[in-house]
């Protein structure tokens, strides 16, 4: 029973990471109805970046690593906006999800040949803070990805509800027509959406090399397949269903790594997927139709 | 032929359609008419399955269709065009005639094969008079979106007639016609007439509404405001108040 | 001579994994489930002929069952969703076939040595090719004309009314349910036809290859399932050949002097090509 507490409480601090990654996904489907298949991959990129700053300034700490990590992902998240997004007619589905998914492949490559292949060790806070209650205790690395992702999730909602260009997100979403005839500029929301949605992700990716130890491209592919998971068990374009799902997704799989082994448990994760699919197929937080 | 019970469709709090009660008998050219957002258009989508109704039933041929799912409805006998024209744009003429076959009688008369590969003479037959009625034999093998608006309304009625509908549903088929135009519907739409087929009309025309309908029923606000001939509504005040706001009143 | 036999291999097998991604998107369904049948099909067909001892064929018609069977059942959950629901769940279905082969074990001794899937590992000496002696240009031969029997399959579907009656669904899915079209039937046809021209295309695979593991069926192959079609144009299957030649032949083995730097080349190409040519390269295209 405390095996499975445990279990639960470190992926559940972990899940927020895939939360942030979901809202990522989420925010770009509710603004633009498109999916974003390279958005995983560029927060990873973001994390590979934000090591860059210990290759100019060897010893820097952990915090500035993820600062620039932090950066260089709202940077990726423009750099995929102009790629994919800007010249491409957005009434052709098929083209803006061939080349997202072309932009996976390319940073994805891009990181392998950089790197070698070669996983990059990556820095952590507070790795030798345990917090312990009896047998049950609590990674301090852990409660760090959890806080700055909390904290981030907040940002982004104070973000969103609090100023002007959160007021001109949400009514692009909401009514893109009616919103360009207030003189919303469609095209500068868009691509705002992207940069944040980018500084997200970057730091997600920074917090997840920040727990697990190292990044390596192999990260990419479950890390985009997790995300969407919990974006449609969320419901598409909802950032609640985002962050519960996260949570939900961190522990649940979490827990099946204990029972069933880390090769695994990403095949439960599909399942879920299915599981709700088949039974809840508008997410936890559906949308009116919530099945385009 | 169609009868409606009490049926409703709400949007949220938008009651679209609100308690309707609406028989059309057999054989007749009924039609549907009422200011925009009256509910017209809903109606017919909740008929064709489209949209599943909030509560009423809906009996044709004194059976209830409500269970049944869109393409089945087609099969019991009823089809439909749309408001919005929606063609299969980058089939032919032909084509667009030759996948909306699918009336009871057409699925029996094909084996598993034949129904899905096969193309026997009587089928050929039966598009060719088809596009005789439409007036688009010499464009059949024209991409349907390549074919001007009007033409596109008529292959519109053609692919429902395809499917040899007992009840066709016509939804604004005059929309951004020209009189002449109008004319030439209003002739398709009577030698329809005697064919056996039933027609429900919703159209704002009114042209074309009065010259062809044999009982027509007002909506306003989701509900039947008047009911009867076509010189009966032309007279009905309740009528002309919906129509034509305080002036009339 | 041996190079361009084994091209050809590769052209041909690729062939069948993009027709199997084309006729679903016929009907408008982007699937990125391709990989996973293609999968099956690969694992099925190699543990029949070297565990179950089968010759190729019937290998090749269970793989094809196989591919096609799991279409078909995973058609109905993940049709009841549409459009970007649609590839999420496709997307993460291929993911699922994935990790189930890196986690499957299944050995029997043969002889001195153990033969069989073992998880991360893959599944090594699928040797029925060198076994029975026959030369590369035999097997090319031998993988075109299942190549060619699936294009003419398919060339025979958009000649009839099917055919019609998928891009009718493709076009507009409530037009086509209100003449009559039962969608469903429609939509999970054309994904069982499709899993089972994948699942022959991935029991050809492992047969050339001789050894399959998890990681080759990845989201890169499932992306070029169906960016052939996409690439090639919806107009016909010829599209989809042209496409595989031209990715797989000229820009995949041409490139190759680039060394390393030719797998950047692939997601920057694709990038490249929808900002120039957004609806494919080969004439306008259509789109779901």
């Amino acid at each position: 029973m405390l095996d499975f507490l445990q279990a639960v409480s470190d992926g559940v601090l972990f899940g927020a990471t895939y939360a942030l990654i979901g809202i990522g996904f989420t925010l770009v489907f509710g603004v633009m109805h498109k999916i974003n298949m390279a958005y995983a991959a560029a927060s990873v990129g973001g994390a590979y970046a934000g090591l860059l700053v210990l290759q100019v300034m060897a010893g820097a700490p952990p915090w500035l690593v993820f600062l620039g990590a932090f950066l260089a992902g709202g940077v990726l998240g423009w750099m995929v906006y102009a790629l994919c997004f800007h010249f491409i007619p957005l009434s052709n589905p098929l083209a803006t999800l061939m080349s997202t998914v072309g932009m996976l492949l390319l940073i994805d490559e891009v990181i392998v040949h950089v790197t070698a292949g070669m996983p990059q060790n990556y820095p952590a806070m507070f790795d030798d803070v345990m917090l312990r209650a009896g047998e049950f205790s609590m990674r301090g690395d852990l409660l760090l990805v959890f806080a700055v992702s909390v904290l981030a999730m907040i940002g982004l909602l104070a973000l969103l509800y609090r100023t002007s260009l959160g007021l001109a997100t949400r009514a692009v979403s909401q009514q893109p027509v009616a919103a360009q005839l207030c003189g919303i500029r469609l095209v500068r929301v868009n691509a705002l959406t992207f940069v944040v949605t980018g500084l997200l992700g970057g730091l997600a990716g920074a917090m997840i090399g920040a727990s697990v130890g190292t990044l390596s491209p192999l990260l990419t592919t479950p890390l985009t397949v997790k995300g969407l998971i919990v974006t449609v068990i969320g419901g598409l374009g909802s950032i609640p269903g985002a962050i519960l799902a996260g949570l939900l997704v961190g522990g649940f799989e979490n827990v099946l790594q204990l029972y069933r082994g880390v090769t695994e448990r990403d095949l439960y994760v599909m399942l879920l997927l299915f599981a709700f699919l088949t039974f809840r197929p508008g997410g936890l937080f559906a949308a009116k139709s919530g099945r385009d | 032929m169609l009868e409606l019970r009490s049926l409703a469709r709400h949007f949220g709090g938008v009651r679209a359609v609100d308690g309707l009660n609406l028989t059309v008998q057999d054989g007749q050219i009924f039609g549907l008419i009422g200011p925009n957002g009256s509910g017209k258009s809903t109606t017919v989508n909740v008929i064709a399955g489209l949209l599943p109704p909030t509560a009423g039933t809906i009996l044709f041929r004194g059976e209830d269709i409500g269970p049944l799912p869109t393409h089945r409805r087609l099969r019991a006998g009823i089809a439909r065009t749309f408001q919005n024209i929606r063609l299969f744009g980058q089939l032919s003429v032909w084509q667009n005639l030759w996948v909306a076959q699918n009336s009871a009688e057409d699925l029996a008369r094909r084996g598993f094969f034949t129904r899905w590969l096969g193309g026997q003479s009587g089928v050929r037959d039966e598009i060719a008079r088809l596009l005789e009625f439409s007036g688009l034999a010499h464009k059949q093998n024209e991409l349907a979106a390549n074919l001007a608006f009007g033409e596109q309304r008529r292959l519109e009625l053609a692919r429902a007639l395809a499917a040899r509908p007992k009840l066709l549903l016509l939804d604004e088929p005059a929309a951004g016609m020209n009189s002449e135009e109008v004319g030439q519907l209003r002739e398709r739409i009577l030698s329809l007439r005697g064919s056996g087929v039933t027609i429900l009309l919703v159209e704002h025309v009114m042209e074309l509404v009065m010259g062809v309908t044999d009982r027509i029923a007002v909506l306003n606000f989701g509900q039947k405001i008047a009911e009867g001939t076509p010189a009966e509504i032309q007279a009905h005040p309740a009528v002309r108040k919906a129509y034509l706001g305080g002036e009339a009143a | 001579m041996d190079f361009y036999f084994g091209l050809a291999q590769l052209i041909g097998v690729h062939t069948l994994l993009g027709l199997s991604a084309y006729i679903v998107l016929l009907t408008g369904q982007v699937s990125l489930a391709q990989a996973g049948f293609f999968a099956v099909g690969a694992y099925a067909a190699g543990m029949l002929t070297v565990l179950a001892g089968w010759h190729l064929v019937p290998a090749l018609g269970a793989s094809a069952l196989c591919g096609g069977a799991l279409a078909c059942a995973v058609g109905f959950p993940a049709l009841r969703v549409k459009g970007l629901m649609l590839v999420i769940a496709t997307l993460a279905f291929g993911e699922g076939v994935r990790l189930f082969f890196f986690n499957f074990d299944y050995q029997i001794a043969k002889g001195e040595l153990k033969v069989g899937p073992v998880g991360g590992e893959g599944f090594r000496q699928i040797r029925f090719f060198p076994e029975n002696g026959w030369e590369t240009w035999e097997v090319m031969l031998f993988i075109w004309v299942f190549v060619a029997g699936a294009m003419a399959l398919l060339w025979w579907f958009d000649r009839s009314r099917y055919g019609a009656v998928l891009r009718a669904v493709g076009e507009d899915e409530l037009a086509a349910q209100s003449v009559g079209i039962n969608l469903t039937a429609v939509k999970v046809s054309a994904m069982t036809v499709g899993g089972a021209i994948a699942g022959v295309g991935g029991g050809l695979y492992a047969h050339y290859t001789t050894h399959i593991e998890h990681a080759s069926f990845n989201i890169l192959l499932a992306t070029f399932a169906i960016a052939y079609p996409i690439v090639g144009g919806l107009r016909s299957v010829y599209g989809t050949l042209l496409a595989v030649i031209f990715v797989q032949g000229i820009l995949v083995e041409g490139l190759r002097f680039m060394g390393d730097w030719r797998n950047l080349l692939f997601g920057a190409l694709i990038v490249l090509a929808m900002n120039l040519r957004p609806s494919g390269i080969l004439g306008k295209g259509r789109h779901a």
